[in-house]
């Protein structure tokens, strides 16, 4: 097992990074009014931790006995009947489901799955009183508009017994509407002190000599994902202890070989340069790494090479390019269109300046 | 004696009559020229036609000529007529009752002699007049305006009644004299008819104007075809190949002779057939031909001499039939590839039917018809025999493929017979089919089928099967010279410029050409050479293949009229527009364009027309997206631009090397078979990790840093009791990692070895983890420095991973049969427990383990014979995974004592009870054999568990 899911906290109590959001949360459980949540921040900041722990601190340890099920629902959507298929984690008080997964069909999963779960009652067998089921959905700003817009009612009409906890990296996706009626929490990405923390404190569990600073420096590689810190701490472990303070800390692959791009981009600017930078991006399009990371990692390998001067307009082609990107449907053409445009700019600054 | 009457009771009009009769003998005259006029024929051959067609006109209308003509014979008495009677009784009696209303009461004579009386009061414009006006409308079909005056009708209604005395003016009115201009037309045709009988190219048409130029052009002969001449030698050269066994020896098909004619390509190949005589000559035709010929023989000849020969030769070797019985002739329409066919068969001496996309082509009914023409010799034809023409075969999908099988079927039968048959006589088997018709259904006459599209799925099977001649433009020059020709034959002006553009607008489609012509000559306009784009032209509604279209976007055109350059711009534009608008597949399209791009060769320093050309391949994603997502398909008509903008920044006069965009498919599969491999992954591993990792943080953060973790360079493979504390903890937080991310090894063949495993020992078999989470990092042209474990520490992985797994799975089961109360997450906790319980756990074990070495000497000998895996597996007691194993079964049948759970384990337990040395053995050797155990049974009670 993993040190990333061996010191996952369990309770609320035992959260170590937003151990201020956590103990709102319990102050909002124990009053037995829990509105509907919207979780948002970015990955490996421990949203899905924090939601876990409040499910525990809801239902008790009932709430971490889960069963996958894999259900396949026929909607009926007008004129013929889709089969929609998702996978539920459901425990005796929760649901939990990535409506997202049905793709465009999202909006039936919203339509009438949801609606179906949050129309049923939990039967409470032991006769607690204002007994409620939650619904966990992950991934909520990859619903369409649509999905979104029936969200809504949904989450009015059956708010008597049924809170939805949702899920995102970011909330800018998810309609004002939805917003409005969730108490929005964001959990921001730890800070690399928060992330050293944690390390220090897993050493000392695991009791390892850690050398001063080391947790800072994995901490500060870390993009300030504790997940990726705590798994380059392990990573460091296994490839080398006792720790040495300059031990090299393992990199990402893609990173790698996303750097290795911006090297083969600032090296030459030209069409066919850039048709071999295409190559490599499909390689990491391929291997499902996400194009908007890609062009964000692309544009941080860049500037770390780049001219000061030149460093505003890039973010800002970049930033325009993405834009686009989300806008568009084939993620290739945009990031292709900023490599062209970074090409561009920095060939016409360097013939400005070295003629 | 009424016209007698008349005239006395009215003689002081007579006068008046005499005074206007020039004037209107005038008029009369107008109205002839006014006749020649409107026809297209010349003037000055008019009156001379008149003057000719009066001697053998009959002889009424020759009495009214005369009349007409000479002015002298108002006041004499009409000649008994009973015709010319009736006509004047009747206009008598009108004027009579009516006095001149009746008179006045035809328009087209009152319109002439408006216009004569008061020639400012006509007008083509009724604007132009003030006061009152009334429409008149000429024979010929002018309208005009007529002002109409009151006053001046008083002394017009005095001429109308004298023009009512005149029995000749009032015989002359429009009618005889349309009638009598009818007349001669006729007579004329019919002098021109039988003068056509020698001339092809009649005048007829131009009386006859409902006769489509594209049909009265039609080549009428092999020497007039406008195709490509090999193409036109080559069918017809197959078309040869079934003489002798269609005509039989009856014609001989002397090999030489016709050789040479074909490669003369002359009208000379014609004598050597009976029927050729039919044919009619053709006097201007062929001069015209015959300098179609030289251009066109000094290109093809070198070439194609040779090609000929060979296929002559193939031919002149079998007697039979040609190979493939069916010939395809595929290209775009209005090439002449119908008019070819027919051509061709009628050279060749066959009568053409033709089956195309009008007539029902069910399997059924083209199957009797195909019967029909193919094995029945017509009656009525006396000895042409049949020829089929199956037009538009790939029109219609369902009826075209019926048309397809039945052809199929017939040659599949044909080639039973022949390869029984081959060596007896071919050619009296087919001069027999000839005369009889066959029993089994095969082909014994040529088919020529014809399509536009020779990938159409309907033509699939018979691709194969049949000869395929795909049709190429012909050239601009010669279609123009045709055209010209036309021109020049209908007297109608076109510049060569002019013909060239349409030539070139239409892609030489030589009936789209022509009845442009015919339509602009019918409205009196000369082709402009500028405005053949905005002209009436209609544009093929024609898609074109997808390669040719990016070779359209990428390559710009070199354009003869430099002057011209915006004028051609729009034209390109609206070429361009069409061109990716008719093919519609507009992502297609657009990943080509993507796909080349780069590969050009335009001069792009700062590379900002690169930058152009993604920024309008952005927009068009963008668009396209919001079109698929908002489903207003309206909008698709802004797609096209896009190619056009590109186009117009990059397009190089060089040719481009197009290649079929795969890269962007090959990403979108890979990818989705990548993200099926992370789901099922996602899926495998327990729901208390997974629920906190998506899909994308799986390759975000976790998988590089597992590879690491997996594979820590530490762990050697040796026998476990060799190994420290520290690596035996290791080695145990190894395997509960992989069990917990479903990771496990599996052999694998070597060829299908990933070119990262370089420490991998040279060996048969290798051990790749499943699900392949390395080949996610594994990028082109990126070499990572992750370690892999040999082979021999894979294998003992596999085995504890598996021994793992098993013993989660009996944990949970004894957790189960535990009851609700240690009941927290069995797999996991249980181990943990284990894991803490450690340092208690070794005092007790050190006691056993001194027993189980003691043990271990009797058991070699049996284990000897094991593979070092189950080696190992024996000699792991002291391995701490083995210890929480053994914990476990041990703490819960202290806890039951009496108890004995279902199975080996439990069996197991309770022999571990009555003796310490086979408790320590049994753990280790047990196999799990589904559904079978060797264990003793034993009732035991439900309590019992509970207790």
């Amino acid at each position: 097992m993993l040190w990333v899911d061996k010191y996952r906290p369990k309770t609320l109590d035992h959260v170590m990074v937003h151990d201020l959001i956590a103990q709102n949360l319990k102050k909002l459980v124990t009053e037995q009014d829990c509105p509907h949540l919207l979780f948002y921040g970015p990955s490996g900041s421990g949203k899905k931790t924090l939601i876990m722990a409040l499910l525990r601190q809801m239902f008790g340890p009932g709430a971490e006995k889960v069963k996958v099920e894999n259900r396949t629902w026929k909607v009926d959507a007008g004129s013929r009947s889709i089969d929609i298929e998702l996978t539920t984690l459901q425990s005796a008080n929760h649901t939990e489901i990535s409506p997202s997964d049905a793709g465009f069909q999202d909006r039936y999963v919203v339509q009438e799955i949801i609606k179906d779960m949050a129309k049923n009652r939990p039967i409470d067998t032991k006769g607690k009183k204002g007994g409620f089921k939650v619904l966990v959905l992950n991934d909520v700003d990859k619903l369409s508009r649509e999905a979104q817009h029936s969200l809504r009612r949904t989450m009015e009409k059956y708010s008597a017994y049924c809170r939805l906890i949702l899920c995102c990296n970011s909330s800018s996706r998810v309609t004002e509407a939805i917003r409005s009626r969730c108490l929005n929490v964001r959990i921001n990405a730890p800070s690399e002190e928060q992330i050293a923390d944690v390390l220090e404190f897993i050493g000392k569990k695991e009791g390892l000599q850690l050398p001063s600073g080391f947790a800072a420096r994995i901490a500060e590689k870390s993009n300030r994902n504790l997940r990726r810190a705590i798994l380059s701490f392990e990573t460091c472990r296994v490839q080398q202890y006792p720790f040495t303070s300059k031990q090299a800390i393992p990199p990402m692959d893609w990173e790698e070989y996303i750097s290795e791009i911006a090297s083969d981009i600032m090296k030459e600017q030209s069409p066919k340069r850039l048709f071999q930078v295409r190559g490599k991006l499909y390689e990491l399009l391929i291997n499902c790494i996400p194009p908007e990371i890609i062009l964000k990692r692309l544009v941080y390998e860049l500037l770390r090479k780049l001219d000061d001067e030149l460093k505003h307009e890039v973010c800002h082609w970049a930033s325009y390019y993405e834009h686009r990107m989300r806008l568009g449907q084939k993620a290739i053409f945009h990031i292709e269109a900023f490599v062209a445009k970074f090409m561009s700019v920095y060939k016409s600054f360097l013939i400005a300046t070295f003629g | 004696m009424d016209m007698d009457s008349e005239m006395d009771i009215l003689p002081e009009e007579l006068e008046l009559l005499e005074s206007n009769y020039q004037l209107l003998e005038q008029d009369e005259q107008d109205y002839y020229s006014y006749i020649d006029e409107t026809e297209p024929q010349p003037q000055p051959q008019s009156p001379k036609l008149i003057d000719l067609t009066v001697p053998s006109e009959p002889q009424t209308n020759g009495y009214k000529r005369s009349r007409s003509n000479s002015p002298d014979d108002v006041s004499l008495p009409v000649p008994s007529d009973g015709k010319r009677v009736r006509v004047c009784d009747s206009s008598v009696a009108a004027e009579a009752e009516e006095e001149d209303w009746l008179r006045y009461s035809p328009p087209p004579v009152a319109a002439e002699e408006v216009r004569f009386v008061k020639e400012k009061t006509v007008s083509r414009y009724a604007s132009e007049i003030d006061g009152e006006c009334m429409p008149v409308t000429a024979p010929g079909g002018d309208r005009v305006y007529a002002k109409m005056d009151r006053f001046q009708g008083e002394e017009r209604l005095k001429k109308l009644e004298c023009s009512g005395y005149d029995a000749d003016l009032s015989s002359e009115p429009i009618g005889v004299l349309l009638e009598r201009w009818e007349h001669e037309a006729f007579t004329k045709t019919l002098e021109a008819s039988s003068e056509c009988q020698s001339v092809l190219e009649v005048p007829e048409a131009r009386v006859v104007h409902e006769q489509l130029w594209v049909d009265k052009y039609a080549p009428k002969s092999f020497t007039e075809l406008l195709s490509d001449e090999q193409t036109n030698r080559e069918v017809l050269l197959w078309l040869k190949q079934w003489d002798s066994n269609v005509f039989g020896s009856e014609i001989r098909s002397t090999s030489d002779d016709v050789l040479s004619a074909l490669k003369r390509h002359s009208s000379i190949s014609q004598n050597q057939k009976p029927f050729d005589s039919k044919f009619p000559r053709i006097n201007r035709g062929s001069k015209w031909s015959s300098d179609k010929y030289r251009n066109a023989r000094s290109v093809d000849d070198s070439g194609n001499s040779k090609s000929i020969q060979d296929t002559w030769n193939t031919k002149s070797r079998g007697t039979g039939p040609p190979e493939q019985k069916i010939l395809l002739l595929c290209g775009p329409p209005g090439l002449g590839k119908t008019t070819l066919a027919h051509v061709a068969a009628r050279h060749c001496g066959y009568h053409a039917v033709e089956v195309n996309a009008s007539d029902d082509r069910s399997a059924s009914t083209i199957e009797s018809k195909i019967l029909d023409v193919v094995q029945m010799n017509s009656v009525l034809s006396s000895s042409r025999p049949k020829c089929l023409v199956v037009d538009e075969i790939d029109g219609a999908l369902g009826d075209g493929k019926g048309a397809v099988e039945v052809l199929l079927k017939m040659i599949s039968a044909e080639k039973k017979p022949d390869g029984g048959k081959q060596s007896s006589g071919k050619e009296q088997q087919g001069r027999k089919s000839s005369k009889k018709g066959r029993k089994t259904a095969s082909l014994s006459r040529p088919v020529i089928c014809i399509c536009n599209d020779l990938y159409a799925p309907a033509l699939r099977p018979l691709r194969q099967v049949a000869k395929v001649h795909i049709f190429v433009q012909p050239t601009v020059s010669r279609v123009v010279s045709r055209l010209k020709y036309i021109c020049n034959k209908e007297g109608m002006h076109a510049s060569a410029i002019a013909l060239t553009a349409l030539a070139e607008y239409t892609e030489c489609d030589i009936r789209s050409c022509l009845n442009t012509l015919q339509f602009l000559s019918k409205k009196n306009e000369t082709l402009n050479a500028f405005d053949v784009g905005s002209q009436v032209v209609g544009q093929k509604d024609m898609s074109k293949n997808v390669i040719d279209i990016w070779k359209e976007i990428f390559q710009r055109k070199r354009t003869k009229m430099e002057r011209t350059s915006h004028r051609s711009k729009s034209f390109e534009f609206g070429s361009l527009y069409s061109l990716v608008s008719f093919r519609g597949d507009y992502d297609l399209i657009m990943d080509g364009v993507h796909e080349n791009i780069l590969q050009l060769n335009f001069h792009d320093p700062v590379m900002q027309k690169t930058v152009k050309c993604f920024n309008s391949l952005e927009v068009y994603d963008i668009m396209h997206q919001y079109i698929m997502r908002t489903h207003r398909m309206s909008l698709n008509v802004y797609l096209p631009p896009v190619a056009i903008t590109v186009h117009n920044i990059v397009a190089q006069v060089q040719k481009p090397n197009i290649e079929w965009p795969k890269s962007y498919q090959r990403y979108r599969t890979t990818m989705i078979e990548k993200m099926d491999i992370l789901n099922t992954w996602r899926y495998k591993t327990p729901p208390h990790i997974a629920r906190h990792l998506s899909a994308s943080s799986f390759v975000e953060d976790l998988i590089s840093h597992l590879l690491h973790i997996l594979s820590p360079r530490t762990v050697k493979p040796v026998a476990l009791q060799l190994l420290s504390d520290k690596e035996k903890n290791d080695l145990h937080q190894l395997v509960s990692t992989m069990v917990s991310y479903a990771i496990t090894y599996k052999a694998k063949k070597s060829d299908m070895l990933p070119n990262n495993l370089r420490h991998e020992v040279a060996d048969d078999l290798v051990m790749s983890l499943v699900p392949p989470i390395s080949d996610f990092i594994n990028f082109k042209d990126y070499t990572s420095n992750h370690y892999v474990l040999s082979l021999a520490m894979k294998q003992v992985l596999v085995h504890e991973v598996e021994k793992h797994k098993i013993l989660q799975a009996n944990d949970k089961t004894m957790a189960l049969a535990n009851g609700p109360r240690e009941v927290i997450d069995a797999g996991t906790k249980k181990f943990q427990l284990a894991n803490s319980n450690h340092a208690a756990a070794v005092d007790m074990k050190t006691v056993e383990n001194q027993n189980v070495l003691s043990k271990q000497m009797n058991a070699n000998p049996t284990s000897v014979s094991r593979n070092i895996n189950s080696n190992e597996v024996v000699t792991d007691n002291s391995k701490p995974l083995t210890k929480g194993n053994r914990k476990t079964p041990f703490s819960f049948f202290v806890r039951g004592k009496k108890s004995n759970a279902e199975g080996f384990q439990s069996n197991d337990g309770s022999l571990q009870k009555e003796s310490a040395s086979k408790k320590d053995q049994f753990p280790l050797l047990f196999k799990f054999n589904e559904g079978f155990t060797n264990a003793v049974k034993r009732p035991i009670r439900i309590r019992e568990f509970l207790s």
